[in-house]
């Protein structure tokens, strides 16, 4: 019997059969998972059909929250979505913060788990005791905003949380994304168009069964120990002020800042696009996830624009990664990106490959039904993003991904397509930053820094370096050593913060969370005497079986690799002229630290 | 009585969290006496609790004298007396007072150490003892029938207003 930390409950509903089915979760099942990304994994493992349609009835999506979801450690905001992705065909999940895990941990579902395919599109209501399936043909391509306004009203709560698809995920765009309070957005690997696939518009939560916590004393002692060490951080006032998006001076100061696709990584009109120059013309206040005290995200108003965001990674997606110096035009992307539900990095890659491939000449406008792209057109990119939105005309194409497009093309087009086992790179230049290219090159879910976020080589703490890693050169950007050991510490950081639940920016960026104080918070919550060996045990043994669900899905040591740019062409200018990635020596390394054969 | 400079609030829940923590060892936004409202739709964020309004709607509709001021000008509840026929919770024009679980929960200032206005990091709460306090007449009339919820998104909503104005000012 789970009595602490946890809901102990699990929630089963199937969409064909409109019914719902309430399971008991025993601690014996929970231990050795903890919860969260952890247990979203196991049970895709266990239940899902490796061989399933991503789009069809048999594919389960998951909603997955851990034992310090909502509960007084600040930032505990996160959530996870687990199912097989329709954008790689391999193990899909998507993270999320703002409120919607701590209000559905309210509920008293660790997780929930969907099935099935309903006849008419339709939105969830679950409370502690209730799941009604209501009707929302009328709900049908409405934005998320106005999607949780209307269900808000309706149930007369305006503390019910919602999670939505908009309309890039009701037309099944294999990159839609599904968007919670407002504009916390589980971006990536297509969540939203499994969603789309079953007809689910959104699932609303509100609960009122709140955790009992094991040593509540010990709990409040522990997060103010976290508390404090965010609120004295280095970086605090920088992060309070800019958010992600402080990362555009960051990385182009590096050299490292994704320019005309990954062509350049130093922007020539960095000044008219940082998060500096938003914060200062744009900005109007600061906006929050569910109990932090860093405040990072923001709320701006531009001519007749006015939203939340945007982050790091969609402003680069919508300026210099397209070459367009346009400030005010990637703010209406981040409104309609948002809104619409399509994730900010797989979108500009799809058009920042096409501009390239038709610079070199590699496709021609009629090859895509007349479509022209250059760099910094952003009429075009308006126009085309809206045809992606709603599979119009060429838009179904593109709305399938870069590398599903570029198999109509040239060996030398395909090549150029950025990604790793089909999932689009991130928006920082691996051949300035090698461990995140390890990063990309190894992560579960394809192309993407979250698995580890191995910040600590970007920190120059070179003694510190030696200490954790045995050699000075894990805090060296440029450089290959050590970074295996890195990114296998703080892969199982990254995993625990997912599991725990809290934000990696913060755990994971801000070195905050390490195996001992995660050990005393959830111990404090949970009672489950867990210690760090046992932890770093369940890390382990979390990420052998990721490997082990992608082996089913066909993914083999090849796959683990970086795009051939990164490997083989260097960059022409800036702090990082000159750098390839040398992805071989450093998966080896990190297999023979996982004890992988193959 | 606990004033809201709205301007501030980025909408974190910090108030709410330790508010429900510091009476009950449990985070819940049913448990809380302040209670957050993010409004998606237009980027306001406040935190509702109890104005000690002029008014006391909620003392002169209890039928069985379970409300009364305390030291601090606070509404403290006598459960022992309540009959929890939710009387307060309806007359409340901004929904500041509402029953969970066999119990009526309103703002009663931690004794004086208020929680919610230490969890602040952005200055967004103060403490503020008024000869005067201030009147809710203004929303009494349209919060009838409507739910504590929809009380509280109401009253956020139209101080919202006024902020609105200043940021779009401020941009102009």
């Amino acid at each position: 019997m789970l009595k602490y930390g946890f809901g102990g409950k699990l929630l089963r509903v199937n969409l064909t059969e409109k019914i719902f089915k309430i399971e008991k979760i025993s601690s014996s099942w929970i231990k050795p998972l903890i919860g969260g990304r952890t247990t979203n994994t196991q049970r895709l493992y266990d239940e899902l059909d490796p061989n399933c349609d991503p789009l069809g009835e048999d594919n389960i999506i998951i909603f997955g929250v851990g034992p310090l979801t909502g509960s007084i450690l600040p930032a505990s905001a996160y959530f996870i979505v687990t199912a097989k992705s329709p954008l790689t065909g391999i193990l899909g999940d998507s993270a999320a913060g703002g409120s919607f895990g701590p209000e559905m941990k309210q509920t008293g579902f660790d997780q929930i788990i969907i099935t099935g395919k309903a006849k008419g599109l339709l939105y969830l209501m679950i409370t502690d005791k209730e799941v009604e399936f209501i009707p929302a043909t009328n709900l049908s391509g409405k934005t998320i905003v106005e999607t949780t306004c209307y269900i808000r009203k309706k149930h007369k709560d305006y503390a019910i949380q919602v999670a939505a698809i908009g309309a890039a995920g009701e037309h099944q765009v294999l990159y839609s994304t599904i968007v919670s309070s407002g504009n916390r957005v589980n971006g990536r690997t297509g969540m939203g168009a499994v969603l789309g696939s079953k007809n689910l518009k959104a699932i609303a939560v509100r609960g009122s069964s709140p955790a009992e916590y094991a040593n509540p004393t010990i709990l409040k002692q522990e997060s103010e120990k976290i508390h404090s060490a965010i609120m004295k951080h280095d970086e605090y006032t920088k992060r309070y002020n800019l958010g992600t998006t402080m990362l555009m001076n960051d990385l182009n100061s590096l050299g490292i800042l994704p320019t005309n696709h990954f062509q350049d990584g130093v922007c020539d009109y960095i000044e008219k696009i940082s998060g500096e120059k938003l914060a200062n013309t744009y900005k109007v206040k600061n906006k929050s996830c569910f109990n932090c005290n860093l405040h990072c995200s923001r709320y701006y108003i531009c001519e007749n624009q006015e939203a939340e965001g945007p982050e790091y990674e969609t402003l680069c997606s919508f300026t210099s990664k397209i070459g367009s110096a346009d400030l005010p035009f990637a703010l209406e992307m981040n409104y309609w990106l948002n809104q619409m539900g399509l994730d900010s990095i797989s979108t500009s890659e799809v058009i920042a490959w096409i501009m390239e491939c038709q610079e070199r000449g590699l496709i021609q406008p009629d090859d895509l039904e007349g479509l022209k792209l250059t760099w910094g057109d952003t009429d075009k990119v308006r126009e085309i993003v809206k045809k992606i939105t709603f599979r119009d005309g060429i838009g179904d194409k593109l709305a399938n991904g870069a590398r599903n497009l570029s198999r109509e093309f040239s060996e030398e087009a395909q090549k150029l397509v950025l990604h790793v086992k089909g999932l689009d790179v991130i928006n920082g230049d691996p051949r300035g930053i090698k461990a995140y290219g390890l990063t990309y090159a190894i992560a579960s879910r394809g192309g993407d820094h979250l698995r580890a976020e191995p910040f600590f080589e970007l920190t120059n703490r070179k003694e510190e370096a030696k200490r954790r890693f045995g050699t000075e050169k894990a805090a060296d950007r440029l450089s290959e050593e050590g970074k295996a050991a890195l990114v296998v510490y703080s892969e199982k950081i990254a995993l625990l913060t997912d599991s725990m639940t809290m934000c990696k920016n913060i755990g994971l960026c801000m070195d905050i969370l390490n195996f001992e104080n995660i050990t005393a918070l959830l111990n404090a919550c949970t009672g489950l005497n867990y210690t760090p060996d046992y932890l770093q045990k369940i890390m382990n043994d979390s990420i052998d079986l990721q490997r082990k669900l992608n082996e089913k899905f066909g993914i083999t040591r090849e796959d683990d690799t970086l795009p051939e740019r990164f490997v083989s062409e260097s960059l022409k200018r800036g702090p990082t002229k000159g750098s390839t990635v040398d992805i071989d020596k450093m998966v080896d390394e990190y297999y023979k630290l996982h004890n992988w054969k193959h | 009585m606990i004033c809201v400079d709205i301007s501030k609030c980025t909408g974190c829940k910090r108030c709410e969290t330790a508010c429900a923590f510091f009476h009950t060892k449990q985070v819940s936004n049913h448990l809380s006496r302040i209670k957050v409202l993010n409004l998606y739709e237009n980027g306001i964020d406040s935190p509702v609790v109890c104005q000690q309004c002029n008014e006391r709607y909620c003392i002169n509709e209890c039928p069985n004298e379970a409300l009364s001021i305390g030291s601090l000008v606070e509404i403290l509840v006598d459960m022992d007396v309540c009959s929890l026929c939710a009387n307060c919770e309806d007359a409340c024009p901004i929904g500041a007072i509402q029953l969970f679980n066999d119990e009526v929960l309103v703002c009663n200032l931690c004794s004086g150490d208020t929680e919610c206005i230490m969890a602040c990091t952005e200055e967004a709460l103060s403490f503020e003892t008024q000869e005067e306090n201030s009147s809710l007449s203004e929303y009494k009339l349209t919060s009838v029938k409507l739910t504590p919820s929809q009380k509280r998104f109401e009253y956020v909503r139209k101080q919202g207003i006024e902020l609105r104005k200043t940021w779009r000012e401020n941009r102009a």
